[in-house]
Parts: C-alpha cells; structure tokens; sequence
C-alpha cells in the first residue's frame, strides 16, 4: 500500500512563516504601547507538568461554540482541550478552537481606545483614554441627533454573529434606531427561511442516524458544523452512511462520498425538481406521511408534472445524468426516513436559493424523514430566563430606512429591492440605497459591533464608500479589521477568553445549556461588550434624553403630567447594562437547581447530567440514553402553525414570491467565452476574515490559492504560485494560482476572507485576495440577501 | 510500564488539521512548515474533471511511527534517541549533537531540527507533557474532531486499543523493512 508520508504538505510548498517582529510597522499601533504578554514565539508554549484547574468556556473562533477546556499557568493560557461535558461538540476542538489562544495573544490586536488622526482609511489613530473616546462619541452623537431632531433612526447598529451580539442589540433597542443591520443577509437567511415558511423552522439533520445523505452545495468536512461534522464522517465511505456529494468543486467533502456529482453552479433547484417528479411519478414517496401532514400536495404534484420538471430536462441544465437523477430519488425513498438532503448552513449562492431551500424541505418530507431519528430534527430546547431590554417609543424616530413601493399590485414584492424584509435586514440593499441617496431621512452615524463590512460583502469598494460618507463611525472589535480602518472612534472589546457571555441554550437531539466563562482578566484596557456600553450609556444617556425632550412631544408632556425624573427612568439607557453578565447568567438558570454554579465548574448543564452522562470509551461520551433522545417531538407533524408540510404558499404570491419552487430560464448557468465563474467557500483552517491574522491558522496554510483548472492553467502558462489579477466589472484582485483538477475548466475558486488592506493586521496585511471585490453586489429577490455565486470573472498572469 | 501505541481510523480523517495545532499548541513547537512533529499526508487526486477517482484522495494523518524496531534509534551516536519505560521513542536533547544521522535514518520523514533546543525533534506521545501529568490521552486524539486516534497501552490486553487490533483488520507503514511500528492504520 503507497502511503504519502511526507512532511512537505498540502499548499505549504517549501515557504515557512516569517514570524513578523511584533509591533513593527503598524501605524494604526499606538506609540508608547505596553509589551504584549506573550511567552515564547508568538503565544506557542510547552504546558507544564503541573496540574491545574481547567477553566470550562465556549469558543468563538467560528459560530459553533464548542466547549472548551482552558489550561491556565502563572496568569497565561497555554493550552485549549475539548470539554467532553457538551453535547454538540462532542469532546473535540478543530484547528481554529485549538488556534483560540493565538486570537488571545495577537499582538496586533486593538489594545486602548483610539480616536481617528487623519483621514479615514490612513490608519492614523491616536490612543485615548476610555472616558475621552466616550466624551467624543457623546459630542458626535449630541450634534447629530440635535441637527435631526431627535430622529434616532439618523443611527445604525450592525453586528456579526455571536454570544454577545444579544448584548450589542440590546443597546441598539434602547437607543431607539430601527436601522439594524446584521449578517443574516451575507449568510443563511435563504436557507434559514426557505426551512421556516415550509416546515415552520429550520432543522437539525440527525447525521448520527440516517443511513443516506445528500449533501449539495454544503461542505461539512471543511465548514465544520458541530454536531454534523463529527457524527457524519465516522460513518462514510461504506461505514453505515451513504453519501452523496453535489459540488461543482471536488471539495474533502467529496472525498469522502460515495458520488460526487459536479453541478453546474446556481442549478440545484432544477436537480431537486426533477428528484420531486421521479418520487411522484413512481409514487416512491411515503404515501401515509404525505396524506397526513402535507398542505397543498395535489397542487404542488401538478405543478411538478405539469412543468414536466424530468430528470431528462434536469440534465441539460444541470450536467448531472438522467440516470443518477432517477437512482438518486429511487435510492433516497428507499432509506427514508433515515434518508437526509441535508440544508446545509450557508450563504445565498443564487438567485433561486430561497425556492431551492423550499424544494429540498418538501423533497425530504415527501418521504417522511421529519421529526424522526435519522432524519430532520426539531428537537428540544431548554428555557432559559431572557435578559430584558428596554424598547421605548420616540415619537420623532422614523421607521426603517427601507424603500417601500407606493402602490404595490397584488402578486408584486412591497418593497423595492426585495419580496420580504427580515429582522437582520438586507445589507446589500441598505448599503447600495444609503450610496444611491435614496434613503427616506439622513443616516449620518453607525455602531459597528464585531462585524467586519468591508470585507465581508459583496462590493468592498461601495462599503469603504458608504463608511466614509458617515459622519461617526464607532467600531467595537478585537482586531484592527478593514473596517477599523474607516472608523472614527475604535472601542477595543476583549476577545471570547477574557469575557463571560450570555448564558446559552442549545436545542437538538440532546439538548444543553452552556457558557461561556471568562478564562483571565482582559489584556491591556480591552473591556467586555457588557462594561463598554455600561460606561458609554452612562456618558450619553442624560445628554441625549436633552435632545428629547426638545423635540419630542409625546416626552414633553409627559414630563408636565408626570415629571421628568420618571420619565426619564424609562428612558435611562444604562438599564440594561447595571448588573454584570454573571449576575444575569445566574437570574437566567434560576430555575434549574444548582445550574449556576455547574455551569461555571462544568461549562455545560442539563437536568440529571451527573446521572446520564458517562463515558464509554476513551474517545466517547453518552449524554443522553437512547431511549430519553428527543428525536421527535411532534410525531411527525412540522412547527408551522398548521402542523403540516407547506407546499404551496398564497401569502408568498401575494408577496410577488412563486408559491411553488418554479424553475426560471434565467437561473441557467451561463459563462461567455473566455470568463470564469467564480467560487468562494471556505477550509476549514478559517472562518472568514476573522481569523486571517492568526499566527497559527497561517502557518497551516499561508494564504488563499485560486483555483484554475489544468488544463487551462497549462494553456495560459499558469503554474503553481504565478500571480493571477482576477477580475470582474466592479473590481479586481490578485492571489497565487494552484492549478488542479478539482475544478471545472470554465470555473475558478478561492476561499473568503483575505487580501485584506488594513496594515495594523500585520500577519494578514495584502496577503491573498478578497473575494468581495470582485463579487457584483447583486441580491435575490425575497429576502435581498446576497448572491456569492453569480460573477463572472477574467483571469490573468501578472 | 507500558506499551504505548497508537491505532488511526484514517478513513475518519476530514485533513482539518486539528491534531497539528494541538500538538503545537501542546508541546511548544515552532510554527513554521519545517517544524512539526505530526502532519496529514495528501494524494495529489488522479483523474480529469469530472472523471476524478475519489479513492484516490484518501487523507493519512502520520507522525513519528513509534517504532519497536527504531532505526533512528539504532544510528544514534551518543544514544540522544532511546526508548523509555513505556517503550516510546524519546530525545534527550542534552545528548543530541545534531549529527542528523537519524533524520537519514527514519524511513518515515518523522523528525525535524528544533533550533531552540538544537535537538532533532520527532514526536514523543505527549509524554513529558499531558502524560507526565496523568492524562490517558495524547493533545491530537483528544481534540479530533472525527475521532481518528485511540491511543494505549498493547501489553494491557483490556485496553481498547488491543481490542481494537484483535478485532479489526490493520496495517503499519512500510512493514516490509522490520521498522515494527506501533501506529496501526485501521481499515
């Protein structure tokens, strides 16, 4: 047996990392900086042979929140292990977990408050204290919402994804803007809703049961997704679970399938409609599950046949044979329900994504896999006690800068960009209006919380744009990202190991709640998301409430009916922010016995969990007897309002959105003579741009290749490591080129999240490419999320 | 006393890594590609697109084999590299003089220079680390994600590891040369 044993690895090729000398050329560094606490070379150290207490925690380096073990020596974390006690990770850690104490010890990180010193995007900062950066933003605020009248809404409140961004949003609540922005619309709103208006939410897949699993256009061995990941892959590769992997790119997914069938891009929809005719026109699906809990079957099979959706029809448009369509649906019903076509957790490539995500709910219902092991899961959560906000009404506060039709006609979306407006909001479509000037009233301020807009949507150029166009940006980060780069005020928040979080329930098979606990006091004077707005609410709210009662009337008389001392207690934005996070953990698992205080010994709680949880063997824990798991909870029904299976949806068509998944001529896959279209994804050594300066994830692999297949890269005389400018009508970018057959000839990949601009990041600083500026900053129409696999791209040597 | 050994259900190997940062993170090694004590061993994958031969991309996690019969071991000069009371192969980094003989000798590319210490480095199952504090596991088992490791003790015939090897077919790396390695690939 040929066994590759070499050292020399995958994409490393023979460049070591240069270790940067730390705080070298970084003008965004502020002078006269304390050394930063790192041992040996960068925060690498041997741990010791003394036993120590493990401080339990959740990690942050991607959304998992998997359970930590944090090994503590002298003062300095040397060491993250998996905490066994949690059920969705399962006692493992991956390579950014392990990397977590690298974010620590970053000597780049944002260490002082820093207020702009030059022009925006100079990285010019100076350091301040806490209460100058505080009295800065005030003034700001103070002369904005005085020249707007009060209207809060002249602010808007972003974030990414994390534990604390409830904290963050709690802060915008209280303010009283209705701009709030998150990632929703650049990640997995389609997805997300296209599962909740078909079967009332988005599920679990139980990949630790079901025997067959369709994983299309989701990578689970590269974007890790616990549980997902690691029950999944014990079981492939004729190990119990058939795999089948649809993927324009040959990905460690597929190397893992049973098939892998390349797709063409953005037409997965006509492949699920043509699975849906095969299992009806064979009436293949499960008869007594579909007569008992589907809405609308008989429309949505005439609709099916009707369209004449036939595998046939499929191939063309699809480039996956008529023959593997029909065995595919053939072989599906044949495992269901212990049968999966797995939804996959990630951004919006196409257009059609939210009727894509509609047929694939409807497809795995049709053979009864819903709330049943092996199948989709609804699971069980444990109630938590939710940390209140304060949400009071100004009267001078306009509604959200949205663009509504005037007089929209029955079957016509409402607003102008998109069918249906969701909570987070469509970035792209706020962005572009506020460039375009067709906001509704000024926005001239915005609140950036751990949330990184220049790199992390479509069009860099036009963020970077709409940054510098307002008149106070505030960045609340960790890291000096490029979007730091365009701020005004920088408030430098500690990262997830310096910090106890909100107290977190986690629903599933096996449910749990955890926390994350902080491990050591936070270096230099970063804060906790929690102190920072104590301090800044303190500062700002008095003088803002003063511009109230100058404008709005409701508050004025008020204030003469009931005086303004109890009018302004409800308006006292320091509310939320007067106890600390471990109090409000404490008040929220009250009701559980003794929950506090294991959770804060254990990280992890569920009722009976010193009696159920064991370990069986040296790498496997029980949580939960088999027999106590909550696979279904619903027999069989779905958690829309009806209890059934929503196949076609009249609400929807009112919106201006199909009833039912419907195939377009314009979803084909067309690339002219010449251009590429270009890929994005991710491996699993990063998540996004967040961890781009991270001394550990760049040493496994230094920065990201495009992908050009080889036979092209040998016409065009590309070899391995050439410098390639991609480019596409709205920009350009430029990385090294790693020609490989894993990709299509009229297809080019790369991953997300680097080429970043700001130079305070002095490990990430113009290393690889940035995806976002070339990707055309299109948006689909329900939702107005963004559309990542729709740009067609030039290539050349440079 | 023991036998430590190590079984790699490899085809539970999604190649995400996470053993080598553990293992760095674990034992203080240098970052940098010359520098790394376990790694995941990548076929270029055969074929054209679309006809790829998926059997073709397997991962292999490998490191220092751990062998009974150690020809780095049997070429030291000054006997830096010996076997302990568990039978791991270890370096005494007081002894070593950097002759590299045993970088020439190991068929398994296992070992490397750390240029801290000026000792050729190769792994050693955590032993002055988490097993010298009484931990049953090395950093790289406990934190894989697919659980690709059992590592053990093959004279204690209860331990899961020799479970394991009686139960399920396996193969060590270039067995022919009579290196008897104790990382057993389960198939």
């Amino acid at each position: 047996m040929e066994v590759e044993i070499s050292r020399r690895r995958f994409l490393q090729g023979s460049v070591a990392l240069s270790v940067v000398a730390v705080g070298a050329t970084a003008s965004i560094a502020s002078k006269g900086e304390e050394k930063p606490k790192i041992v040996g070379n960068y925060g690498i150290t041997k741990t010791s042979k003394k036993e120590v207490v493990m401080i339990p925690t959740l990690c942050e380096m991607c959304v998992n929140k998997c359970a930590v073990l944090a090994r503590v020596e002298d003062g300095v974390v040397t060491k993250l292990d998996p905490n066994p006690y949690f059920p969705k990770s399962k006692n493992m850690l991956c390579p950014r977990g392990n990397a977590g104490i690298q974010a620590l010890y970053d000597p780049d990180r944002l260490k002082y408050p820093l207020i702009r010193d030059g022009e925006k995007g100079s990285g010019k900062f100076k350091r301040v204290s806490w209460d100058e950066a505080n009295e800065y933003i005030k003034e700001k605020m103070v002369k904005i919402l005085d020249e707007e009248e009060d209207n809060r809404s002249t602010f808007l409140f972003c974030a990414g994804e994390g534990m604390a961004e409830h904290t963050f949003k709690t802060f915008y609540q209280a303010f009283g803007s209705s701009n709030w922005l998150n990632h929703a619309s650049l990640c997995l709103q389609t997805v997300v809703s296209g599962y909740g208006a078909t079967l009332g939410t988005y599920p679990s897949a139980d990949l630790e049961n079901a025997q067959y699993v369709i994983m299309a256009g989701a990578n689970r061995a590269e974007a890790i997704v616990t549980p997902d990941s690691m029950d999944f892959f014990k079981r492939t590769q004729g190990r119990g679970a058939k795999l089948i992997c649809i993927d324009p790119i040959f990905t460690n997914t597929a190397a893992k399938a049973d098939k892998w069938l390349p797709i063409k891009p953005g037409t997965d929809l006509a492949f699920v409609l043509a699975l849906t005719y095969v299992v009806i026109d064979e009436k293949m699906y499960n008869l007594k599950y579909v007569a008992e809990n589907f809405d609308g079957f008989e429309e949505y099979k005439a609709h099916i046949l009707g369209h004449k959706y036939t595998p046939e029809w499929a191939q063309e448009i699809t480039g996956i044979s008529a023959k593997d369509i029909r065995e595919i649906a053939r072989e599906f019903m044949l495992y269901a329900p212990k049968a999966i076509y797995y939804p996959g957790r990630r951004s919006t490539f196409s257009k059609n994504d939210f009727q894509l995500r509609r047929a694939m709910a409807i497809f795995q219902a049709l053979g009864g896999g819903i709330d049943t092991k092996g199948g989709l899961i609804f699971g069980k959560s444990l109630k938590i006690e939710e940390h209140e906000g304060l949400s009071p009404l100004y009267a001078k506060a306009e509604s959200r800068a949205i663009a509504k039709k005037d007089h929209p006609k029955k079957g016509e979306a409402g607003y102008a960009d998109c069918a249906i407006v969701s909570g987070g909001g469509s970035w792209i479509g706020w962005r572009n209006r506020f460039l375009e000037g067709k906001m509704p009233y000024k926005v001239r301020g915005m609140f950036v919380y751990k949330h990184n807009p220049v790199l992390n949507m479509p069009n860099s150029a036009k963020t970077i744009e709409m940054l510098k166009k307002m008149d106070l940006v505030v960045a609340i980060d960790t890291m000096p990202s490029d979007t730091v780069l365009y701020a005004d005020v920088v408030l430098p928040e500690c990262t997830y190991l310096e910090r106890t979080d909100p107290v977190k329930t986690f629903g599933g098979s096996e449910p749990s709640i955890a926390q994350r606990n902080k491990v050591i006091e936070p270096l230099y004077e970063s804060k906790p998301i929690m102190d920072i707005l104590r301090d800044l609410t303190a500062k700002i709210s008095k003088p803002i409430f003063e511009i109230t009662k100058k404008y709005d009337e409701d508050v004025q008389e008020a204030i003469e009916e009931d005086g303004e001392e109890e009018v302004y207690a409800d308006f006292d934005l320091t509310k939320p922010f007067l106890h600390s996070q471990e109090e409000l953990n404490e008040h929220a698992v009250a009701k559980y016995p003794g929950a506090a205080q294991i959770l804060k010994t254990k990280g992890v709680y569920y009722p009976e969990m010193d009696k159920l949880f064991k370990q069986l063997s040296v790498n496997e824990y029980q949580y939960y007897p088999e027999n106590s798991k909550f696979y279904s909870v619903l027999g069989g029904k779905t958690k829309m309002a009806s209890g059934k299976v929503e196949c076609n949806l009249a609400s929807l068509a009112d919106k201006g959105v199909d009833a039912m998944p419907t195939w377009k001529d314009e979803f084909a896959f067309v690339v002219p003579a010449g251009k590429f279209r270009l890929l994005t994804g991710r491996h699993a050594q990063f998540t996004q741009s967040g961890t781009s300066n991270n001394a550990m994830l760049k040493d496994l692999i230094d920065e990201n290749y495009i992908w050009i297949n080889k036979r092209v890269a040998k016409q065009k005389n590309i070899a391995f490591g050439d410098k390639i400018e991609v480019s596409s009508r709205i920009g350009c970018t430029v990385l090294k080129a790693y020609p490989t057959e894993k990709i299509a000839p009229d297809m080019v990949f790369f991953i997300h999240g680097f080429g970043q601009e700001s130079k305070g990041l002095n490990m990430a600083y113009k290393v690889g490419g940035n995806d976002n500026s070339v990707i055309e900053d299109t948006i689909e129409p329900t939702y107005g999320s963004s559309i990542m696999h729709e740009t067609n791209v030039e290539i050349r040597k440079v | 006393m023991a036998k430590y050994a190590m079984v790699l259900d490899y085809k539970n190997c999604i190649n995400c890594k996470a053993c080598e940062v553990a293992c760095k993170e674990e034992n203080g090694i240098l970052l940098g590609a010359n520098y790394h004590r376990i790694w995941v061993g990548v076929n270029e994958i055969k074929g054209e697109y679309p006809f790829l031969n998926i059997a073709s991309h397997t991962f292999y996690p490998s490191q220092c084999q751990q062998c009974d019969n150690a020809p780095c071991q049997e070429v030291c000069p000054t006997r830096a590299t010996y076997y302990d009371d568990n039978g791991v192969v270890r370096v005494d980094s007081n002894k070593c003089i950097l002759c590299s003989y045993c970088m020439v000798a190991c068929p398994y590319d296992a070992r490397y220079v750390d240029e801290r210490t000026m000792t050729v480095d190769k792994c050693n199952f955590c032993s002055d680390t988490r097993l010298a504090r009484g931990e049953k596991t090395t950093a790289c088992q406990a934190t894989c994600p697919t659980k690709v490791r059992i590592f053990g003790d093959i004279e204690d015939p209860n331990s899961e590891i020799s479970q394991v090897l009686r139960t399920r077919e396996h193969f060590t790396l270039k067995s022919h040369i009579g290196t008897e390695p104790k990382l057993f690939y389960v198939k």
